[in-house]
């Protein structure tokens, strides 16, 4: 009856950090103190912890308690340090035998009457558990599957203090949450619903979607109100390649910061399509607060991002997608520490040409050049230029829209897809790209290197349609994922033809 | 010849005045000592038109200025000189002064101007240029706006193959109006001249551009109206020239086009309709230089699969899904065949995704 701790863990954006809940009790005035760099949530928890004792009927004497939780050099936020606290105490005072603890890690929420209320980020907690070595977690009831996606962990739920205690005792030992059983079933998902083959018409933009998600290339929709832009890119995400389980995991541990993770399905299996209001701000793009949580582009990680109204998003806003684009993560930097959270989307923006829609269709277009000018002003050349690929969305004719035979669904085109990512995977496995559009400059000239009539027409088409340096590396890029999805070992003239022809627009021959 | 300068910029005295008090006086020198009395007898003067010319003399900048219109190259020329364009002295309201800046058009040459909208389709842009290019070929000169749209694509045209081709401004001559069209405003200079009645200096009001519209119809023998809406400047500039007895002759377009229906009036009401530009030379009396006919060998050049493609191009712009859907094509084999055509400029993407062809 003095001393004792219990293992925890604090999450610093992805990053977990483990922390020792120490608690003495000692003869002394009846107080209770709390130490250890504690935001004031954490400082919260004397109250909850003190009641919720009181009221699971164990005995919580009244002498001088302190509390620690240490490293003190780590910020502890949030209130998943109640249910370590209230066991370190209990531990301390006898009520639970000496040892039950050992390699064991509890995160838990308590109430006041004693129920332990579940908590975010509970994956990231148990994955780093488990690579430090302990046994067993203690978790909420309804974080327990969320924390049963990862094996060779035991997960012991429990619904309150009392429960646990209980189970700690040994009088009523609670199961271990088996990992299969939320493995199994496969809920269908809402978007399962949507298809390619809803769209009518609009050929050309399939295949350029085909083609930034064969190769991972961000995608540049333009086109007149009402096209049907966001229909196209919300049906993006069904014929990308079904993630693998780390992918799986990988998407999860994000979401499951935010508290995000469904209680039943906790592992997320689909690909994350975000679709961003043009209203966002810096932080909810990227993430942000004291100590950051993740933003748009780290939901997005393995997925889509999609933004609609391109012009309408604030310039700055925009701007702080560029890092992101290039690397594939953002990090982000405080005072006490950087955070780095996953970024790898696929950039599906789209655009209206002009501020009226029907460029160039002059007869309906009623915007001034300076005006159309103007609008596209608002998006900056080196973000332009870090979309891939661009096409236009026109309005659909009612002959395509009555034309009875349905079109090529989302299954057809995803199978072509997972065969080009398939010849990608092969190719760079020794390397830690896996699609083409991570290439680097020095393995562009590596692996799409042009035969001569390739390089005739590169010639040809830099001088005859102004491309730049940076316009040429990624139609390389693009005419790559062509010829990986015509499973041509070489890329041919006909595969840049095409690849030229999605190239980004270039302001400066814009509305001429 | 500062004295000339001085009476010819003074903006409140209407032209018709000007020319009647320099016919009295016969010279700038003698308009800028007039005295007090003299100017009292003149009768058609109003009392206003007086405090003008006696305020205007105590115009301290005058030297400073006229030298400054001189380093820039702009040259004035009055009513009554010979050099003043014969073709613009017919007109009734001829401007008291113009003012140059490059050459003046070449009398005994036939001069066209090309007129139309500003808001143009790719068509229409297209056949101005056409028409620039094969007019400026067989020694016609072209007179225009310099405006964008028609009047510019013809211009550009004209320069293209090497022609003379003059703008007539609503502004001063040392402003270029409008301001991204600076390239064609100096490649003129080179090849033909600006031309306006407005003194240097003078910003583009609105009011000047209907009265400049004379001049481009008077320094022509026949004018072409490319594009126009119904109620449209370049009618305007039709009406003037039909008055001044020039030949009108207007450009066809889909008759569902609200930009080709000024032209589809003019036409019903007797214009000349523009079926080549080798016809308009004929009827022009112009020796027919034999017209470009290199795209026809590269077009025999084409395969028949390229060849699909460009007949379904047309100068109006088509989105590559209709070209997918009329064709039957895929759209990656769509996107390379109009990849080629464009690197052999055989067509043109005007914005993403609409390509129009080139002739």
């Amino acid at each position: 009856m003095a001393f004792s701790y219990v293992s925890s863990a604090a999450l610093l954006g992805l990053h977990v950090e483990l922390v020792r809940v120490e608690a003495d009790v000692s003869n002394g005035l009846p107080m209770f103190h709390m130490v250890g760099y504690l935001s004031s949530e954490v400082k919260e928890a004397s109250e909850r912890v003190r009641t919720a004792i009181h009221n699971s009927e164990l005995s919580f004497p009244p002498k001088k308690t302190v509390i620690n939780l240490s490293p003190a050099t780590v910020k502890k936020k949030g209130p998943s340090f109640d249910l370590p606290i209230a066991l370190s105490v209990l531990l301390s005072v006898g009520v639970i035998p000496p040892d039950c603890l050992r390699k064991t890690l509890v995160i838990g929420e308590l109430s006041l009457d004693g129920r332990v209320r579940k908590v975010k980020g509970v994956l990231p907690v148990v994955l780093e558990a488990k690579k430090a070595g302990f046994c067993t977690c203690i978790l909420p009831e309804e974080n327990a599957a969320e924390g049963a996606l990862v094996e060779d962990i035991q997960i012991i739920g429990t619904e309150s203090l009392k429960e646990i205690c209980l189970h700690l005792k040994g009088k009523q030992v609670i199961d271990a949450c088996s990992h299969e059983r939320k493995a199994g079933q496969r809920k269908p998902d809402g978007n399962s619903l949507a298809d390619f083959s809803d769209i009518k018409g609009q050929e050309t933009v399939k295949r350029a979607a085909e083609v930034a998600v064969a190769g991972g290339h961000n995608l540049l929709l333009m086109g007149p109100p009402g096209s049907g832009k966001s229909m196209i890119a919300g049906r993006i995400p069904t014929i990308l390649p079904s993630p693998t389980r780390e992918e799986c995991i990988e998407i999860t541990k994000i979401y499951s910061v935010l508290g995000m993770v469904d209680e039943e399905q906790p592992l997320i299996r689909t690909r994350p399509f975000r679709n961003v209001h043009h209203a966002a701000t810096k932080a909810a793009l990227i993430g942000g607060g004291a100590v950051p949580s993740p933003g748009e582009i780290s939901l997005a990680h393995g997925g889509v991002l999609f933004l609609d109204e391109l012009a309408e998003f604030q310039k700055p806003v925009l701007e702080v997608l560029r890092q992101p684009l290039e690397e594939h993560k953002i990090r982000i930097s405080r005072s006490h520490g950087s955070y780095v959270f996953p970024a790898d989307f696929i950039l599906v923006a789209a655009l209206n040409p002009c501020p009226c829609g029907n460029y160039p269709n002059m007869e309906k277009c009623t915007c001034s050049e300076s005006q159309i000018r103007h609008y596209l002003g608002r998006i900056s050349q080196p973000f332009l230029d870090r979309m891939d690929i661009c096409v236009e969305v026109p309005g659909v004719r009612y002959e395509e829209l009555s034309r009875k035979e349905a079109p090529e669904g989302s299954e057809d085109i995803r199978r072509r897809v997972c065969r080009a990512r398939e010849i990608q995977r092969h190719r760079y496995q020794e390397m830690d790209i896996s699609v083409n559009a991570m290439l680097g400059m020095k393995k562009i000239e590596k692996y799409c290197r042009l035969d001569q009539e390739g390089e005739v027409l590169m010639k040809r088409a830099f001088a005859a349609l102004g491309l730049t340096a940076r316009t040429y590396h990624k139609i390389l890029k693009v005419a790559r994922t062509i010829a990986d999805l015509d499973e041509s070992e070489r890329v041919l003239p006909c595969h840049l033809g095409e690849a030229v022809g999605y190239r980004t627009i270039d302001k400066k021959y814009w509305g001429r | 010849m500062i004295y000339e300068y001085w009476f010819a910029g003074l903006k409140p005295l209407s032209d018709e005045k000007k020319k009647r008090l320099r016919g009295i006086f016969g010279s700038g020198r003698e308009l800028f000592y007039l005295k007090e009395k003299e100017l009292s007898a003149l009768s058609f003067l109003t009392e206003k038109d007086r405090e003008v010319l006696k305020k205007a003399k105590k115009d301290t900048e005058l030297s400073e200025n006229y030298e400054e219109i001189q380093k820039k190259g702009i040259r004035l020329l009055l009513c009554h000189n010979n050099s003043y364009p014969e073709s613009l002295k017919k007109i009734k309201d001829h401007p008291y002064a113009l003012y140059v800046k490059g050459k003046l058009p070449d009398g005994k040459r036939k001069a066209a101007a090309i007129v139309g909208a500003r808001r143009c389709t790719p068509y229409g842009e297209e056949m101005a240029r056409i028409y620039g290019y094969e007019l400026a070929r067989a020694g016609v000169e072209i007179i225009s706006g310099m405006a964008k749209g028609i009047d510019g694509a013809g211009q550009r045209g004209a320069l293209e193959a090497g022609g003379s081709t003059f703008a007539v401004l609503g502004c001063g001559v040392d402003i270029c109006y409008p301001r991204d069209h600076i390239g064609l405003y100096m490649d003129i200079q080179q090849n033909g001249g600006i031309l306006s009645e407005q003194c240097p200096g003078e910003p583009p009001l609105p009011c000047y551009f209907p009265q400049r519209n004379r001049i481009i119809s008077a320094l022509s023998d026949v004018i072409l109206v490319m594009e126009a809406r119904e109620k449209s400047g370049s009618l305007i500039t039709a009406d003037l020239g039909l008055e001044q007895g020039k030949d009108i002759y207007a450009l066809p377009g889909p008759a569902s086009s609200v930009l080709s229906a000024g032209c589809h009036r003019l036409i019903s009401q007797g214009a000349g309709i523009l079926l080549s530009p080798g016809e308009l030379l004929n009827e022009l009396n112009v020796r027919i230089v034999k017209l470009r006919e290199n795209n026809n060998k590269e077009k025999k050049e084409l395969e028949t699969i390229e060849n699909m493609v460009y007949s379904c191009l047309d100068l109006f712009p088509r989105s590559v899904d209709g070209i997918v859907s009329d064709t039957g094509l895929p759209p990656g084999k769509v996107l390379e065949i109009l990849t080629t055509l464009e690197i052999k400029g055989m067509a043109k993407e005007l914005s993403k995704g609409y390509y129009i062809k080139i002739m």
